[in-house]
C-alpha cells in the first residue's frame, strides 16, 4: 500500500534552530498514526512542519503523489490535509454552525452535505449549533474544531494533542470519535502527551526524542517495549 | 426649563452629533477588529468625503443628499488606495509604525483637502432650515436624514456580518485571524472589504457632519476624539457598541453644557473615554483588550 503522507529523512524548524533532525514517519490511507515523545521532543512541530508552517532545510514531504515540502498553508489545505492547532482551535464569537461554515470555506457550492456529516459524528453539536462556541466545555469545542476541519473533506487530519485538558472521560469520546472518522476514510496524525493512551488507541506510533526518531512500531508493539515503557511512559 | 427645552436644543442635537460620531466609530472600531491598530487618519478622510460631496454638489448642482452615494463611494475606493499604497508594507511590523504612518496620512488627506478646496468654511447649501414641530419636539429634515442613515447603514453592515459567507469571514478573522487562515479564508480580500466598509461610513459621517453643521478642512480631527472614545465605549470590535457609544457620547457633549462652558464640551469625550480605559477598557459589551 502507498502511503498517503510520508515525511522522509527532514531537517528543520523555526527561523536558524533545527528542531526536527532527520525524521522519517509515514501514514496510510485509513489509518490513525500517533506521534508520542517527552517535552520538548519536537512532536508538535513535526506535525506542523507537514502543514508548512516551519522552515525546512532538508528532506521531503509527500502527500498523496504530491512534493509538498514548500506549499503555502492554504495551497495545502485545500489539498486534502486539514489542521486542528491545540489551542484556540475555534472561532469563540461565532455560532457551532458558523464555524463549521468557516472550515467549509473554500468549498464551492451546497455544504448541505458536509454539515449532515459533522453532525453525524457529533449528534450533541448539531442540538447546539446556534450556541456560540466560546460558551462551550473543553471536549465540546475539540469537537467543534474538528468538525470545522472535517468539513473540507479533507484525506488527512491532523490533530495536536486533542484531549490536553479533558477529562478520562472525554478523552475516551475524543479518541471514540477519531475512530470514527477514520472509519469514514479520513487518516490521522495525532500528536498526544498522554502516551499510553494514545499507543493504546492508534494503528500506529512513533516515537520521538530530541528531534529525532527513537522508535516506530504498531501501538502495542511500543507499548510492550520496555524501553520505551521507561522512558516516556513513566514505567 | 421644561422637558421640552430640554429635548430639543440638548438630546436631539445629542442624537444626531451622536449618530454622526457613530458612523466613524464603527469604521474605527472594525479596523481595530481586523487589523489591530488604532487609525487615527479616520477624521480626516471623513472631511475628504465631506469635502468629494461637496465637490459633487457644486460642480453636478445635485442636491446634497444625491452627493452622499458619490462620496461614500470615491472614500471608499481612496481608503482601500491609501491601504494598498501605504499601509500593506507594514503588515508585518509592530502595530505602531503603522499606528504613526496613519497620523502621517491624516496630515496628508487634510492637506489634499486645503490645497483643493481651501480653508474657509463652506456649506452644502444657504440660508437657515426651520425645524419642524412634531408634538412640540422641534426637528429638522437634516436630523432625521442623519439619524435614517444611520439606522439604514449600520442594519444593512448587520446584515451583511452575520447572513453573508464575506461578512463571516470578516468575523471570522476579527475572532481568530491564525484558524481563519488555516481555514483558507483569503485575508487580503477581507482587509479591502473592511476599507471599504470603514472608507464608505467615514464619508456619510463626514458628509453628516457638514450637512448639519458646516464644511471645514479641520472638522474631522476635532472628531477623532470623539469617535475614539465612542468606539472604546461601546467595546472594540462590537459594531452595536461603537454605534451606542457615538450616541452616548454625542449626547454628552450637548448636555455637558448645562453645566460647563461650551468651549470645554469637547473635554467630554476625553473623560469618557479616560474613564472607560481606567474602569472597564473591554467597554459596554465586552469588546477586545487594546
Amino acid at each position: 500500500m502507498n502511503a498517503l503522507l510520508s515525511m522522509e529523512s527532514l531537517t528543520g524548524g523555526y527561523g536558524d534552530a533545527d528542531i526536527l533532525l532527520d525524521v522519517s514517519l509515514h501514514v496510510n490511507p485509513d489509518e490513525i498514526v500517533a506521534i508520542v515523545g517527552p517535552n520538548g521532543a519536537g512532536k508538535s512541530t513535526a506535525m506542523k512542519s507537514v502543514f508548512g508552517l516551519l522552515t525546512i532545510r532538508g528532506g521531503k514531504m509527500l502527500f498523496d503523489g504530491d512534493d509538498i515540502t514548500r506549499w503555502a498553508p492554504n495551497r495545502i489545505v485545500q489539498r486534502g490535509i486539514c489542521y486542528v492547532p491545540q489551542v484556540d482551535n475555534i472561532f469563540r464569537e461565532m455560532s457551532i454552525h458558523e464555524n463549521l461554515e468557516m472550515g467549509g470555506f473554500l468549498r464551492k457550492g451546497d455544504l448541505s452535505a458536509a454539515y449532515d456529516r459533522v453532525y453525524t459524528l457529533f449528534p450533541d453539536l448539531k442540538e447546539r449549533r446556534r450556541t456560540p462556541a466560546g460558551s462551550l466545555s473543553g471536549g465540546q469545542r475539540q469537537m467543534v474544531a474538528m468538525g470545522r476541519a472535517l468539513m473540507l473533506d479533507p484525506k488527512l487530519l491532523l490533530l495536536d494533542e486533542p484531549t490536553a485538558g479533558l477529562s478520562p472521560r472525554y478523552m475516551e469520546q475524543i479518541f471514540q470519535i477519531c475512530r470514527d472518522v477514520r472509519d469514514t476514510g479520513v487518516a490521522i496524525l495525532l500528536v498526544e502527551q498522554h502516551a499510553k493512551q494514545a499507543l493504546a488507541f492508534a494503528d500506529r506510533g512513533y516515537v520521538l526524542a530530541a528531534g529525532k526518531n527513537r522508535h516506530e512500531g504498531s501501538g502495542a508493539d511500543l507499548l510492550a517495549d520496555r524501553e520505551v515503557a521507561e522512558m516516556f511512559l513513566g514505567g | 426649563m421644561d422637558l421640552f427645552e430640554l429635548l430639543n436644543f440638548y438630546v436631539i442635537p445629542g442624537i444626531v452629533l451622536g449618530s454622526i460620531y457613530a458612523l466613524g466609530a464603527v469604521g474605527i472600531t472594525l479596523i481595530f477588529a481586523i487589523l489591530r491598530y488604532a487609525h487615527l487618519a479616520h477624521g480626516d478622510l471623513a472631511t475628504f468625503g465631506a469635502f468629494v460631496a461637496l465637490a459633487c454638489v457644486t460642480a453636478m448642482g445635485v442636491p446634497p443628499l444625491a452627493a452622499l452615494p458619490i462620496a461614500i463611494l470615491v472614500t471608499a475606493a481612496i481608503a482601500v488606495g491609501i491601504d494598498k499604497v501605504f499601509y500593506e508594507h507594514l503588515r508585518e511590523r509592530p502595530k505602531i509604525v503603522t499606528v504613526m504612518a496613519s497620523l502621517g496620512i491624516a496630515l496628508m488627506l487634510r492637506s489634499v483637502v486645503q490645497v483643493v478646496w481651501g480653508v474657509d468654511t463652506q456649506t452644502y447649501s444657504r440660508g437657515i432650515v426651520r425645524p419642524e414641530d412634531y408634538f412640540g419636539l422641534r426637528i429638522r429634515d437634516r436630523e432625521l436624514y442623519t439619524v435614517a442613515a444611520l439606522i439604514v447603514l449600520v442594519g444593512g453592515l448587520q446584515l451583511f456580518l452575520t447572513r453573508s459567507k464575506w461578512g463571516k469571514a470578516m468575523r471570522a478573522m476579527s475572532d481568530n485571524p491564525n484558524l481563519a487562515l488555516l481555514s483558507g479564508i483569503d485575508n487580503r480580500k477581507v482587509v479591502m472589504l473592511t476599507w471599504v466598509i470603514a472608507g464608505g461610513l467615514c464619508a456619510a459621517s463626514g458628509f453628516f457632519l457638514g450637512y448639519n453643521t458646516e464644511i471645514k478642512s479641520m472638522m474631522g480631527w476635532h472628531m477623532l476624539l470623539p469617535m475614539f472614545a465612542a468606539a472604546i465605549l461601546g467595546g472594540v470590535g462590537r459594531v452595536e457598541g461603537a454605534v451606542l457609544g457615538g450616541l452616548i457620547v454625542g449626547i454628552a457633549e450637548e448636555l455637558s453644557v448645562l453645566v460647563i462652558p461650551s468651549e470645554y464640551k469637547a473635554a467630554m469625550a476625553f473623560a469618557i473615554l479616560l474613564f472607560m480605559l481606567l474602569v472597564r477598557p473591554t467597554g459596554l459589551l465586552k469588546g477586545k483588550v487594546l
